[in-house]
């Protein structure tokens, strides 16, 4: 596998957390698990416009994003930084926006085309 | 200076002897070793203490001395110490010796300076922070750099220090006399530059004044430039007073519009507004000087301004409409129209990248009728023969040049710079100078031929007495205003002035490299267009009625809207409110010259672009972006997105236009004059007058200039002291 | 203001000497090698057959007849046929330095105009605008002795081979002018100048021109402006005028007296002329004694006699005799006073004067007894300085206001014993730091006040002082 590879060539390195890929494996299940449980509180204490299952989903989504990863090192530093996050949002140290900016892009899509520049602003 | 005086002379004596043997040998002149501070350096001999020292990187401390006016040594504020001379002397007007020892850090020198600089600031108010000079004062500088730092000036008795009346010298220049420090700057500029001798000195001692005798305005196109001359803020811009300091404005480095001369000028910034013009040292063109039309004129670009579409509606008004629609309105129009019968006329403020959209744009549609405000020849070699249409001696060969004939132009208004080099070649290089058509005051002497045209076809054919004195000349220069060819006759006189040049050209024998024949043109934008193969004049409209009329910055009045059919569609498309677009149905606003990265192409053949310093108001737009939109909304694409790649069709079209600060030689006057010969017709007996007669004409001439309340106070300024 | 000529004190001729061309230095070695005879320790009185103005009191004729037979006019031609070598030569011998103020050795001066020509006509002006202060000689020999001054201009104008000699006369000199009018259009009617002058061949031609009363335009460039018709204002040097003058065409501007006395030198030979007065001090002076004196007149004397007896055989003596003398200004008001312990043994001439860090200046002498406010009289001094400034460069035009405003409390004695030392700073500031002299000629009377009587301005401060708290 790429990543015993990796872990050959770099032998110097100790792991982080997990020694194998099963103790990783249970380190995001766990973490998916807690964020699952916490989804209605985080809905109710910050009056989110969507329904838990919206964000259920958007969890879901969050955490296939990093599916392809086998490094048993990154995966444990994004399991560190997922638990930080949830951290931040279940003690409510966020914002609504911070969690709506997962829904929803805040910045305009800049136009591309020459006619849409110019009808923009001055400067396309 | 005591010793100096018989020993400065011995040793000019023995210069004077010198360089007559050197003549008589034609060798160059050996240089001169001086010493600045110990350290040596070679300079021409005849040179000032000052060049000395500022070649040895030391740069003197002056407030009368100027590079381009005359020596007045008054200031006393360069004294520097010259080893075994008793006293300091002042470095701007001493002629560097052999061997000299100029020490300009020793304590003499420097007690020199403190002392001078401590008379100065005696009579001088402390009103620095109310100054508009502030924070670009001379004074001020070196009175921090070279001044002493306390004050020994005690008024006991309160007998103040000494004040005097400000004068009215009209409405571009504010005076605070009280600050004046009699450097004589302003009185030599008026005198040696502008030719003007309203300014001078009254009173003497304690009460001199530098004034205008009488209070009267300092009648001169050229007067602003004693604002920058000013080294403290006793001259300060009237319209700029106590807006900006210098160290809050961002300085754009940009190119003048308001003649086709290109000066090139500095335009400074604030919050998105003009706040002032100055000038911008090109030695090709303007030298250090700006006209007042440059230099005040901005004020206009911010009244009369277009700031978004305007559509008529179904009652014939034109009513507010947002881009999209204006376009769309256009567009319609375009496509239900046949190519044949779209035409357009370009004015003279429009640069070079509009007016390569527009040509692109209305060559895709099958339109040929592009025009130019401004008229030209077209028949003989017409516009095809780049030498024809520009100033080929270039502004700078004025100064080689040892003999001018001026065929129907004011270039004192025309081109305030092209006359100001005149003048400074009449006075320095015994330039003769000679005038075909209305007599007008050029600030210098000319030989004054006549008034009527015909006189061009006696000089032509050698029967005028002054055509001997053109073949003698050994650097000739004939200029021919393009106000003369926007005569019925203007071919047949554009042929005589050839056969002048031409035959000027082998009769001095000036050789290949000297062109003869110039053309001053009175517009920024003329050059390009005839460059890019626009039809100068609107005949091609007038006979050719179009149903579509596309004016891009058109204000001039040529086409109106007796020449065009009741139901042409009229597009304006500018940056002001004037003439044109007072006929169009769809008014489509663009960027004046301050407001967009655009090519011009000056009288010379010169490319120099223009910089944004500000934006575009409110929906005002790059005016190719403008025709690059429309074409994309009509379904007929121009090629190009970016400013770049519309430079590049630029370059195919004609490279010069994007070889920026270089104006490349053109050539073929044999085969031009040839040309010429095929073309009939006869010049006409009336005479020769130039559009601009006087100061008042001068100020208005485009529509930024009819927009600005500063010109317009200097026309009634000017028409009330006539 | 013929003190402004000043620009060339005696101290400059040792290093002209080294800058000559040959044909003066020659003149000046001669010089110097026949000064070798046994020096003369007595100067003055002066025969009157010795004196070239002989008219100087106005009472025989000063027209043609008059002048004709007192020597004027006689054998003129002869002078003007041999030539401005010769005649160079003869102004050399004589040791004639100019009368103007500065003193600057003539025959050298005029000897600069003799480069090869390049085609410009050159011009003798003659520098008649007398206003410095105490000064009346010219005016003496204009009304009274017009002809020495015609004659002149011919002998000088043919020395330097100039074509018109302008006379530039003050324009408060109206009898002066008319006098002088006379005198030329006699000359002119009997041939003596205009075209053959004296029947010699060379054309001369002699103008009037009369000033506007601006005492700067006594300054040999602000002269040549004032001449050309523009501003009275002291143009920059070089070009010098011998180069670049009237008209710009090379010039050479000289005093009246200078020129008046060259053709009596011419006449009676340079020997004559250097037999008066020690050496480098040569010739007949005509000196004015104004001030406190029983009987202030104006002499021709010879140079180098003593002030003192000078003012007691001429002047009648100082009112309340000679212990009564406070101080005296040797040389036109823009030279520093000397006191009484100077007065006692100074000799009148050039060089003297500079050892007792004065000048001969135009020799105009005022004298002031115990009676005087010096103070106040030095005062009024820089009071005319601050006037006549022309306003050209800065540290005159800025500095005599100052220097006023500071005497004017000084007078009083309302100032502080240090300012004293400030205004001698100022005028080392203005002094030496200005275009022309007269930024000189201002500093130097504060100076010389400042040298000899600081202790009077300090008393007068300590004095001032006490009224107040006595006031108060």
């Amino acid at each position: 596998m790429a990543s015993s590879k990796a872990v050959q060539g770099l032998k110097h390195v100790k792991p982080i957390l997990s020694t194998d890929t099963n103790q990783a494996r249970r380190r995001v299940l766990n973490l998916y698990r807690a964020w699952y449980r916490v989804v209605p509180y985080i809905c109710e204490t910050y009056t989110l416009p969507i329904t838990p299952e919206m964000c259920r989903n958007k969890i879901r989504e969050e955490f296939d994003k990093n599916r392809h990863i086998t490094d048993l090192r990154v995966i444990d530093m994004l399991c560190v930084k997922g638990q930080q996050d949830l951290m931040e949002t279940k003690n409510v140290w966020k914002q609504m926006n911070h969690i709506m900016a997962y829904f929803k892009d805040t910045v305009n899509p800049q136009p591309q085309d020459f006619l849409s520049k110019f009808y923009d602003g001055h400067n396309p | 200076m005591l010793r100096l005086w018989p020993l400065a002379r011995g040793l000019q004596a023995k210069q004077v002897l010198a360089s007559l043997a050197r003549c008589n040998s034609s060798a160059p002149p050996e240089k001169l070793e001086v010493f600045v501070d110990d350290k040596p350096v070679l300079v021409e001999p005849g040179t000032t203490i000052l060049q000395a020292c500022a070649d040895a990187g030391v740069e003197i401390p002056r407030f009368c001395y100027h590079e381009r006016l005359s020596i007045a040594g008054n200031c006393r504020m360069c004294l520097v110490e010259v080893e075994r001379s008793p006293k300091p002397v002042a470095s701007c007007a001493m002629p560097v010796m052999k061997g000299m020892k100029i020490k300009t850090d020793s304590p003499l020198t420097k007690r020199a300076r403190e002392g001078v600089m401590e008379f100065l600031l005696m009579n001088h108010p402390l009103d620095c922070p109310i100054c508009d000079q502030g924070g670009e004062c001379d004074l001020q500088d070196q009175s921090m750099t070279f001044g002493n730092d306390k004050s020994r000036f005690t008024d006991m008795d309160h007998t103040g220090k000494r004040a005097v009346e400000d004068k009215n010298v009209g409405p571009l220049i504010k005076t605070i006399m009280t600050r004046c420090i009699h450097c004589t700057r302003c009185i030599r500029f008026a005198s040696e530059v502008a030719g003007v001798d309203d300014l001078g000195t009254t009173g003497r001692g304690g009460d001199m004044q530098v004034g205008t005798y009488v209070e009267k305005m300092f009648k001169s196109e050229l007067s602003g430039n004693v604002i920058d001359l000013c080294p403290v803020g006793a001259l300060t811009s009237k319209p700029y007073a106590f807006t900006t300091r210098p160290w809050e404005t961002r300085k754009i480095e940009s190119i003048d519009v308001m003649d086709a001369l290109g000066s090139n000028i500095v335009v400074t910034m604030r919050t998105n507004e003009v706040m002032r013009i100055l000038p911008r040292i090109n030695e090709d063109i303007n030298e250090e000087w700006i006209s007042d039309a440059t230099r005040f004129a901005y004020d206009g670009l911010k009244r009369q301004r277009l700031t978004t579409p305007f559509v008529k509606n179904d009652k014939g008004i034109l009513e507010q409409a947002d881009w999209e629609s204006a376009l769309i309105k256009v567009a319609q129009k375009i496509v239900q129209t046949p190519g044949e019968k779209i035409g357009a006329v370009a004015g003279g403020l429009v640069d070079a990248e509009a007016l390569i959209a527009l040509k692109d744009y209305l060559n895709r549609l099958g339109s040929e009728a592009l025009c130019t405000e401004e008229i030209f020849p077209m028949d003989g070699a017409g516009t095809d023969l780049r030498s024809n249409y520009l100033l080929n001696t270039k502004i700078q060969g004025v100064e080689q040049a040892d003999l001018i004939l001026l065929v129907g132009t004011n270039p004192r208004f025309e081109a305030p710079l092209f006359n100001a080099r005149i003048r400074k070649s009449w006075i320095n290089n015994d330039l003769t100078v000679a005038m075909v058509g209305s007599q007008v005051d050029l600030t210098y002497d000319y030989e004054h031929l006549g008034d009527s045209a015909s006189i061009l076809n006696d000089i032509a054919s050698g029967k005028h007495p002054f055509s001997k004195t053109l073949a003698a000349a050994k650097n000739p220069m004939v200029v021919v205003g393009s106000s003369a060819l926007q005569r019925g006759d203007g071919t047949s006189i554009h042929k005589a002035v050839s056969t002048i040049a031409q035959n000027a050209r082998v009769q001095s024998g000036c050789g290949e490299d000297w062109k003869v024949l110039n053309v001053l043109h009175r517009v920024a934008s003329q050059v390009a267009a005839l460059d890019l193969g626009y039809k100068a004049g609107v005949d091609a409209i007038r006979e050719n009625p179009p149903q579509i009329l596309f004016l891009l910055g058109a204000d001039e009045g040529a086409i109106t809207k007796e020449d065009i059919p009741a139901d042409c569609f009229v597009v304006y498309q500018g940056h002001h409110g004037d003439r044109g677009a007072a006929m169009a149905d769809v008014i489509l606003p663009g960027a004046a010259y301050t407001e967009k990265d655009a090519t011009y192409v000056n009288t010379e053949g010169r490319a120099q672009q223009t910089r944004t310093a500000v934006t575009p108001p409110m929906l005002a737009r790059e005016d190719w972006k403008i025709i690059r939109a429309l074409s994309e909304i009509s379904g007929n694409s121009l090629p190009y997105d970016k400013l770049q790649e519309v430079r590049d069709r630029l370059y195919e079209v004609s490279p010069n236009l994007v070889q920026y600060g270089e104006a490349e030689d053109a050539n073929y006057f044999k085969q031009a004059q040839e040309l010429a010969q095929s073309v009939s017709g006869t010049i006409q007996e009336k005479p020769l007058t130039p559009s601009m007669q006087n100061l008042k004409d001068f100020y208005m001439t485009n529509s930024i200039g009819r927009a600005s309340q500063t010109m317009a106070k200097c026309v009634k300024a000017v028409q009330d002291m006539d | 203001m013929a003190g402004l000529c000043r620009v060339s004190p005696a101290l400059r001729v040792t290093n002209a000497v080294n800058n000559l061309c040959p044909v003066t230095l020659i003149g000046i070695r001669k010089q110097t090698t026949e000064a070798k005879k046994p020096e003369k320790t007595k100067f003055g009185p002066l025969n009157d057959d010795d004196r070239i103005f002989q008219n100087i009191y106005g009472r025989h004729d000063f027209r043609l007849k008059g002048a004709m037979a007192r020597g004027d006019w006689y054998k003129t031609k002869e002078i003007v046929e041999k030539g401005h070598d010769w005649i160079l030569k003869e102004i050399v011998t004589s040791g004639l330095r100019g009368r103007g103020g500065a003193g600057f050795p003539s025959g050298m001066k005029w000897g600069f105009m003799n480069k090869p020509s390049d085609g410009r006509p050159k011009y003798l002006v003659v520098n008649a605008d007398e206003g410095e202060p105490g000064t009346c000689k010219d005016r003496e020999i204009m009304r009274h002795d017009p002809h020495t001054l015609v004659e002149g201009c011919l002998v000088a104008g043919r020395a330097m081979g100039a074509r018109a000699a302008y006379i530039y006369i003050r324009g408060e000199f109206y009898n002066e002018a008319s006098n002088l009018q006379v005198a030329i259009k006699e000359a002119y009617d009997q041939g003596f100048i205009g075209k053959n002058a004296c029947g010699s061949g060379y054309d001369f031609d002699v103008y009037v021109h009369r000033g506007a009363g601006a005492y700067i335009c006594g300054e040999e460039t602000a002269l040549i402006e004032s001449l050309e018709g523009k501003q009275g204002k002291p143009r920059l040097k070089p070009p010098f005028p011998a180069d670049v003058g009237v008209f710009g065409c090379p010039t050479t501007v000289a005093n009246v007296e200078t020129v008046a006395v060259a053709p009596t030198i011419c006449r009676r030979g340079g020997e004559w002329f250097a037999g008066f007065g020690r050496d480098r001090n040569r010739g007949t002076k005509l000196f004015n004694i104004s001030g406190h004196v029983n009987n202030p007149c104006t002499v021709e004397e010879e140079m180098s006699i003593p002030l003192r007896e000078l003012i007691e055989r001429h002047a009648g003596g100082v009112i309340g005799g000679w212990d009564n003398l406070l101080a005296v200004i040797p040389g036109g008001s823009s030279t520093p006073l000397i006191p009484k312990s100077v007065c006692d043994d100074v000799l009148m001439d050039f060089d003297a004067l500079v050892e007792a860090q004065t000048g001969l200046g135009t020799a105009a002498i005022i004298v002031m007894n115990q009676s005087a406010d010096v103070i106040r009289c030095i005062a009024r001094l820089i009071e005319f300085y601050k006037h006549e400034s022309c306003g050209q460069c800065t540290p005159c035009r800025e500095g005599c206001g100052w220097m006023l405003k500071m005497m004017n409390r000084f007078v009083q004695g309302n100032a502080r014993p240090d300012e004293i030392d400030m205004l001698w700073e100022i005028s080392k500031q203005i002094e030496g730091h200005t275009i022309c002299a007269l930024g000189d000629g201002a500093a130097w009377p504060v100076q010389g006040l400042i040298r000899h009587f600081r202790p009077e301005i300090e008393a007068r401060m300590a004095m001032y002082e006490k009224q107040k708290k006595a006031t108060a």
